[in-house]
């Protein structure tokens, strides 16, 4: 007999420690309580749990990996939230989005044909054709490729790459969404297509290795694609490797404060946490500040798990703009960070704490190309 | 309760660069996005809505190419129980007549209470398939409807007009029912919907000929600019500066 999804994701093994509540982001300024949504599962096993409250999720992933029986919790919240799909009745905003991918390849409602717009005149980025080859490939993402304030990341990288006389290109128009955020806002077939259609789609290119913007679209290709043969890196652990081969050399000359805010797709979910660090503190005077709460214990900006296109409404303050006060109190004049939804996030945050004269969010290209 | 939902595959224009056919009749293709018309849409999320309530079988009429498959399949995937493609073998000389011809041709033998069509198409924007189709068929009808509450017999429905009026409405069925955008919520149909829905089926009527066409359509083209309007083009941080200049230097800003 198949197995129900409480078994799936080994909500028996629950001990109602609440160790998962305890470390969600979201827990305190949203209804969704994952002790109380195992535990009413589990008393209503026969039936499916249908709470609105699951859409809050930013799939950070702190529940599952703190459980301290391998509870699979923000596996079932997805897996949950794939009925709601089927029935078709979710947030218009994260209807559009999903639409928005199908039509477009992106989910900002944008046409394909501007997916390279970021690219201005002072760049040298080559396009790829079908049958071409270079070393690395630069997979730009949705929201670098169309966001006015995202694609300055995609601009700074561009111009390291360029001075580091990196062979690389991008796939133009032709690039489509990953679908991470497709997989954890429980759009099960439209991501299998994507992964399907992206898999054909890079076999048409001869290249060593993706490079990605976006820790999403690394977590996706680099843990869910099953059947790429390249090597997946994070542009962060390509500038390391570009300054430690002496590629690139920064003088550290950046006098400001900077504090480096980790993403859960990078960070917790993939371990990546040196690479930023090390490039970061490359080019900076002063000492790279952290947070208290850093590295796999990092707090999430609420960009995540379809986060971008579903509002939850609140009385309190949203995690991003704690985040953005806890790095003024530490002295922080620059947030980096090395992710575009954490830097929409935030950046968003600045603004409505009313921090902006104090504090900038800026990614970790833009930082390195500030003398340039 | 039976319905009849009529749908439209039209290009999503909004964003993207729109290229004149050389016959001056027709958009490029090539790089246009199709879905369904943005009001068919609701009028489809609210025959599924009377469905959800009051049970019954929703038919799915389209006029258009073998690609309108494609949004017919979504509407079957998000409940509708069967559907009619109707492909004519000159698409071009269709006028709105033709099309409400066509479809009445199909649909005046069904068992349904209400038909459905979007208030407007976007692509052409007649707004005249409805009420034309309920002519033919010599049913009432309703249009741009916004708000609709439906009994076993008949409904009561608002109509939204200019002046921020509304307008209140008795309809007995069968009618033909044209709603406007925002009457709902339009759900969502997954991927494994539509894939599942392929085992419903999509009657074809292939090669009709349009009799009685009323209209002809001589050109489509972009209107030159007129005397006073400037179009300000760059990067969103330009056209922001240049706005700004501009809203400043009228006393605006």
């Amino acid at each position: 007999m198949a197995q129900t999804l409480i078994e799936q994701h080994g909500l028996f093994g629950c001990v109602q420690c609440g160790r998962c509540v305890a470390g969600c982001p979201i827990s305190i300024r949203t209804a969704l309580n994952t002790r109380k949504l195992i535990y009413q599962s589990l008393l209503e096993s026969k039936k499916r749990v249908q709470s609105p409250d699951i859409w809050c999720c930013t799939t950070c992933k702190t529940c599952s990996d703190r459980c301290p029986k391998g509870v699979e919790i923000m596996e079932y919240i997805v897996a949950l939230r794939r009925y709601q799909v089927e029935r078709g009745k979710i947030e218009p905003t994260a209807r559009n989005a999903l639409e928005s991918i199908l039509k477009h390849g992106n989910p900002w409602e944008r046409a394909r044909e501007k997916r390279t717009e970021w690219i201005t005149d002072d760049l040298d980025v080559r396009i790829l054709e079908e049958g071409e080859s270079t070393d690395v490939l630069l997979f730009v993402g949705c929201t670098p490729a169309y966001d006015p304030e995202a694609q300055k990341s995609a601009r700074a990288l561009a111009k390291l790459l360029n001075k580091a006389g990196v062979d690389f290109a991008i796939l133009g128009t032709a690039e489509s969404c990953c679908g991470n955020e497709v997989e954890r806002m429980g759009e099960e077939g439209l991501f299998e297509m994507l992964v399907e259609e992206n898999t054909e789609l890079f076999s048409k290119y001869k290249f060593n290795r993706i490079v990605t913007i976006s820790p999403h679209c690394y977590n996706t290709f680099k843990n869910e694609y099953t059947a790429l043969d390249f090597e997946i890196i994070h542009y962060t652990q390509l500038l390391q490797e570009l300054i430690e081969s002496g590629a690139l050399k920064f003088d550290g000359k950046i006098g400001e404060n900077v504090i480096f805010h980790d993403p859960c797709f990078l960070g917790k979910q993939n371990a990546v946490f040196d690479p930023p660090r090390f490039v970061l503190q490359s080019a900076l005077e002063n000492e790279l500040l952290e947070f208290d709460r850093n590295r796999e214990r990092s707090q999430c900006c609420e960009g995540g798990g379809g986060r971008m296109w579903i509002e939850v409404e609140s009385d309190i303050e949203r995690t991003a703009e704690e985040r953005v006060k806890d790095a003024e109190y530490f002295g922080a004049e620059i947030i980096a960070t090395s992710c575009p939804f954490c830097m929409l996030t935030l950046s968003d945050a600045v603004k409505t704490t009313g921090l902006e004269d104090k504090l900038r969010v800026i990614d970790i290209s833009e930082i390195l190309i500030i003398d340039y | 309760m039976n319905s009849i939902v009529c749908i439209k595959r039209v290009p999503e224009t909004a964003e993207a660069t729109l290229k004149i056919a050389s016959d001056n009749r027709r958009l490029e293709e090539e790089n246009l996005v199709f879905a369904i018309n943005e009001a068919d849409n609701y009028a489809l999320e609210q025959a599924l809505l009377l469905q959800e309530e009051f049970g019954g079988d929703i038919t799915i009429v389209s006029v258009g190419p073998e690609k309108t498959d494609e949004i017919i399949r979504m509407a079957l995937a998000k409940g509708a129980t069967s559907a009619i493609r109707i492909t004519p073998t000159d698409m071009a000389e269709l006028d709105p007549f033709a099309v409400a011809s066509l479809i009445a041709n199909e649909v005046e033998d069904l068992d349904y209470d209400i038909i459905f069509t979007g208030c407007v198409a976007s692509d052409d924007g007649f707004s005249q398939v409805g009420v034309t189709l309920a002519e033919i068929l010599g049913i009432e009808h309703i249009s741009m409807t916004i708000e609709m509450e439906a009994g076993e017999d008949g409904a009561t429905v608002n109509r939204e007009l200019e002046g921020g009026l509304m307008a209140k409405y008795d309809v007995k069925y069968p009618a033909v029912v044209t709603i406007q955008t925002g009457i709902n919520e339009p759900r969502y149909a997954s991927i494994l919907g539509i894939k599942r829905a392929s085992s419903k089926e999509i009657r074809v009527v292939d090669s009709v000929d349009i009799g009685g066409k009323r209209v002809n359509l001589e050109k489509i083209y972009f209107p030159p600019p007129g005397k006073m309007a400037e179009i300000i083009e760059g990067g969103p941080d330009a056209v922001a500066e240049k706005t700004c200049e501009i809203l400043k230097s009228k006393g605006l800003l």
